[in-house]
């Protein structure tokens, strides 16, 4: 394990590199977990973009990169990426650009393209051993096109397409261990709103070459519905109730970064969201609220277990 | 001897790729397994990667001539249509590469061998397209592929097409062009200062959200579409002077005093040659005019070259069902509203999924285009069919649908 | 905005008009420009999108006005009657517009003094409208109300009637000032300004941005409803917490450590207000007690 330079608040960035004015909601959680990430990552990378609401970034002819961008397709950012990445290599090799010009390639996805219709192209990537970041904003639908359900989707939750009083009866897909499975050279889910685990991570990541992709969960005041200013609140509620794990999968095995003492009830977090108020309103569904809570505990029980609860200092 | 795959590699290392992002189909495997095997050799210096699916594979190749190198890849017909989407995408980039399609029917019902309506499903995506009747064609199409898509005047990417089976898989004897006259005929991939690069902000292929905008950017890429054949004219000359072997957007063979001309793209072209130069030798004047260059339309060229004409067979290798045939479509779009003398146009479709055009299925064609001439007056499109072939399904269908019977159980 | 067009759209169905209606999103975002247009006629209606020589246009966000790219005044001609939302007079709008149509305000209710209840906001306006046009009676615009907002609890629907008549009332002595403008010449028609595009290199026409940053110059600060303030007495100059949560990036940090907002871009969402550990941030309504 590296020393992280980023021990406390004060270490982190404090000029931030992303441009002001772009078309993302206001308390965007997915835009704070890019900036925060963007300030690391630096200006010299090529952000290869897939279809999401990442894509209204850049509209012409405003962008608020300093460095490149290419927008693909909804399903086929890696491949995008794996052209830019090949190319720059054949540069590189061949003497036509010189290793100063060269630059990071980073796919930029929602979890629409990245838990569905791009996993194919994903896997391609990893296989490939692509030399690549990977940054997934999941706000849990596919939200550029109004909160449909997509693979992210958690259990229970109400969208645009399971708007009934039970929601969503699918459970969320564990995008997590898919990557895993593949046995990349790192991945790890971050929060916005815990800046100092997201940017250890981050510069671990900067430091690694081969596939490394990162899962930041992306709090969406539109999708969600709750008031822009709770963005920060819910994403720390999200890591204190436990559903969503800190992690990071490197050399082979699993490890949480950040563990929750206590874990706060799952209902702190989910009655904060209109998406679940139908849990509350017009009277408590007890049976499906203690199946959430049923799931987490089992997870962290399992956790526990298999020994993956050992945490970084700090 | 080459195939028309083995051209198509030939062509690809002789303009010296850097990047082959690939997936395998048949009929073009063949042209990716040789290239790969060059570079495996040192033979060629490129780098080879093997993508999950021609959607992706086509996104990786305009991403990396986006990033400024030179790119090669190879399809067909469901790899076309799959990746069919980034197609229009990498062509809006203005991406310049070249991609080989292979041509093959496509499916319902799926099937192995060729027709043209893979390759004319790509007609509007805003991708060049030259069409090759002889392997010869293939490697020279390669070559002069690049050296439009790559011009400042254009800056498009190119498919050049060859027919699945009959060239893919057919040896023809090709003269191949030596390194020094490929040299001096492509110069270097020039990546007119663009490309991913640190310290310069390059931001390619953003949202346009109004129609204006958009407009522009579209109107744009088609003006560059239409600079491609007076591209393909200098080209053709360069080449000519270097090689010996003349290309032109629209070949005419032996049209010059003929009443009746096929219209035909494709290796089947060849058939037609045949079959001019059999009516000719019993007398009638017959020829051919065979586009090159699909992508522009070469509607000035079509229109001065059936200025005296009587009357047009047109024979499409597609079909657009309700429609009929695209080259028959597209040619008399083109001539419509012409002088007064505009030739008599009939359509005729064959040659689906592979079905041969016999000789005496050309002469007929011939026979109906005089007859429709004479009372200026064309028939309705002709799906080309025989008794015997009806009668052959119709033997199959006893089969396939057997009622009643024994049946083992 | 939507619900606003339909409701009006569905009030003159109702009176036997001809009636089109359509939303235009800007980018599906929060925060950017909505448009709705709607065409009532006693003829059939053929014609499609934007409306060239709008009777009336409502605009129930006064700050769009400023916004270029909102083109809220896009297409208007002179007989073009506006209807603004706003606390500002009609004089002082037609000075800051020079323009010379007639220009009707819609005040704000007393209550709304502190913060604009915006979900109401589009009702309103859309009863000021409906009076301004002078065709559609209130017990027609109620039964669209209802009938557009029927998916809504009832407690919500009669509070909304409830503002949308008053609103309705406050138009009573403009009412009937809106008419059908009328139809395009065709002799002389205007000859439309067309070009040959000329061909431009693919460095030029494609699309693509060759600077950075060129976002900034997008202000969306004027998105904002409610300001935040940096209490500069209470500010610890903790480590930048506020700067780092800022989802925008638009809070700066300045060479003294201490953090700055820039007021071009804040969104307003007030993601600091709620995270400073110091509770040193205020929120102020946009518009009133500047810093």
């Amino acid at each position: 394990m590296n020393e992280s330079c980023y021990k406390t608040f004060k270490d982190l960035p404090k000029e931030h590199l992303l441009g002001t004015g772009t078309a993302m909601c206001a308390g965007c959680g997915g835009l704070e977990a890019l900036h925060e990430i963007y300030d690391i990552l630096g200006e010299k990378t090529v952000f290869i973009n897939a279809a999401g609401c990442m894509t209204l970034l850049s509209i012409y002819p405003y962008t608020p990169f300093r460095g490149s961008w290419l927008y693909t397709s909804m399903a086929s950012a890696p491949a995008g990426a794996q052209g830019v990445r090949d190319a720059m290599d054949i540069l590189l090799a061949k003497g036509r650009i010189s290793e100063a010009e060269e630059m990071e390639t980073v796919v930029l996805t929602g979890d629409g393209a990245a838990y569905g219709m791009g996993l194919s192209a994903t896997s391609g990537a990893i296989e490939r051993n692509l030399n690549f970041f990977y940054l997934c904003y999941d706000n849990e639908g596919y939200g550029n096109t109004g909160q449909q359900t997509s693979g992210a989707t958690p259990h229970a939750a109400r969208t645009a397409t399971h708007s009934g009083m039970h929601g969503y009866p699918g459970f969320k897909k564990d995008l997590f261990a898919i990557w895993a499975a593949h046995d990349p050279c790192y991945v790890a889910t971050v929060v916005g709103a815990e800046p100092l685990d997201l940017a250890r991570k981050i510069e671990q990541a900067k430091s690694l070459s081969g596939p490394r992709l990162i899962l930041a969960l992306a709090p969406c005041p539109t999708g969600w519905d709750f008031a822009p200013q709770e963005t920060v609140q819910i994403g720390k509620l999200a890591v204190q109730c436990g559903v969503w794990p800190l992690k990071e999968y490197r050399d082979g095995r699993v490890v949480h970064t950040q563990v929750p003492k206590i874990r706060v009830p799952v209902e702190d977090y989910l009655k904060r969201q209109g998406r679940f108020a139908h849990l509350f309103e017009p009277q408590r569904n007890e049976t499906l609220l203690r199946e959430i809570q049923g799931r987490i505990d089992a997870y962290w029980a399992r956790v526990e277990q298999e020994g993956l609860l050992e945490s970084e200092d700090g | 001897m080459l195939t028309g795959n083995g051209a198509a590699a030939w062509g690809a290392r002789l303009a010296g790729i850097d990047y082959l992002p690939a997936f395998p189909i048949t009929p073009q495997t063949e042209i990716i397994e040789t290239l790969a095997r060059w570079i495996d050799s040192g033979e060629l210096d490129a780098r080879f990667v093997t993508l999950e699916s021609e959607h992706s594979m086509i996104t990786a190749a305009g991403a990396a001539a986006a990033a400024g190198v030179r790119v090669f890849s190879a399809t067909s017909s469901q790899g076309l249509l799959y990746g069919m989407e980034m197609l229009y995408t990498v062509a809006g980039w203005r991406s310049p590469f070249v991609l080989v399609n292979v041509s093959r029917g496509l499916a319902s019902p799926i099937t192995l061998e060729p027709d043209h309506n893979d390759i004319l499903a790509a007609r509007n995506s805003g991708f060049l397209q030259l069409h090759c009747t002889t392997c010869q064609e293939v490697v020279d199409g390669v070559l002069l592929a690049y050296r439009i898509a790559e011009d400042k005047r254009v800056r498009l990417p190119v498919i050049v097409n060859l027919d699945g089976f009959y060239l893919s898989f057919t040896r023809e004897p090709v003269d191949l062009p030596g390194t020094d006259q490929v040299a001096r005929f492509l110069p270097p991939f020039d990546a007119l200062n663009q490309g991913f690069r640190a310290g310069i902000p390059f931001n390619q292929a953003v949202a346009v959200l109004d129609g204006s905008t958009y407009s522009y950017f579209r109107y744009q890429a088609h003006l560059a579409a239409l600079n491609a054949e007076n591209v393909l004219a200098e080209s053709a000359d360069a080449f000519a002077e270097l090689c010996g072997r003349r290309y032109a957007a629209l070949e005419a063979y032996r049209c010059d005093d003929a009443e009746v001309v096929f219209v035909m793209m494709g290796s089947f072209a060849t058939k037609a040659k045949a079959a001019v130069d059999r009516l000719r030798a019993s007398g009638q004047p017959v020829g051919l005019l065979r586009p090159f260059m699909l992508r522009p339309f070469p509607g000035t060229a079509f229109r001065k070259a059936l200025a005296d004409k009587r009357g047009v067979a047109v024979i499409d290798q597609n079909l657009a069902p309700g429609l009929g045939g695209a080259l028959y479509t597209e040619l008399a779009a083109h001539l419509h509203g012409q002088a007064a003398d505009t030739p008599v146009l009939v359509s005729f479709i064959g040659g689906l999924g592979g079905r041969d055009i016999s000789q005496e299925e050309f002469c007929e064609m011939v026979n109906i285009t005089r007859q429709a001439a004479d009372v200026d007056q064309p028939p309705p499109p002709r799906l080309l069919y025989t008794a015997s072939e009806l009668r052959a399904i119709k033997k199959m269908q006893t089969i396939a649908m057997q009622q009643g019977g024994e049946q083992r159980r | 905005m939507k619900t606003a067009s339909r409701i009006l759209g569905t009030a003159f169905f109702k009176k036997g008009y001809q009636v089109q209606d359509a939303p235009r999103y800007g980018a599906e975002r929060r925060g950017a420009p909505i448009f709705a247009y709607v065409r009532a006629a006693h003829d059939k209606i053929f014609e499609r999108g934007i409306i060239r020589d709008p009777s009336l246009v409502v605009v129930a966000d006064e700050t769009l006005v400023q916004m270029p790219a909102a083109g809220v005044l896009q297409g208007i001609c002179g007989a073009t009657v506006m209807l603004i939302h706003s606390r500002v007079t009609a004089d002082a709008w037609q000075n800051r517009l020079h323009l010379s149509n007639p220009l009707y305000i819609l005040t704000p209710d007393e209550e709304e003094d502190e913060q604009i209840d915006w979900r109401s906001l589009g009702v309103k306006c859309a009863a000021a409208a409906a009076r301004l046009c002078g065709v559609i009676p209130w017990v027609t615009f109620s039964s669209a109300l209802r009938e557009e907002m029927g998916g809504l609890p009832a407690a919500v629907v009669k509070e909304t009637l409830a503002h949308a008549r008053r609103a309705y009332d406050r138009m009573e002595s403009d009412q009937g000032c809106v008419h059908a403008v009328p139809p395009i010449p065709t002799r002389p028609c205007a000859t439309p300004d067309w070009v040959d595009l000329p061909f431009e290199d693919a460095r030029t026409s494609a699309p693509a941005i060759h600077q950075a940053m060129t976002s900034e110059a997008v202000k969306t600060g004027l998105w904002r409803t409610l300001r935040p303030l940096i209490n500069r007495d209470q500010c610890k100059g903790c480590a930048w917490i506020c700067s780092t949560y800022c989802p925008d990036g638009a809070i700066l940090v300045n060479a003294e450590g201490l953090p700055q907002i820039d007021y071009d871009h804040c969104k307003g969402c007030l993601v600091c207000v709620a995270q400073c550990p110091s509770h040193a941030i205020e929120t102020a309504t946009e518009g009133e007690r500047n810093s």
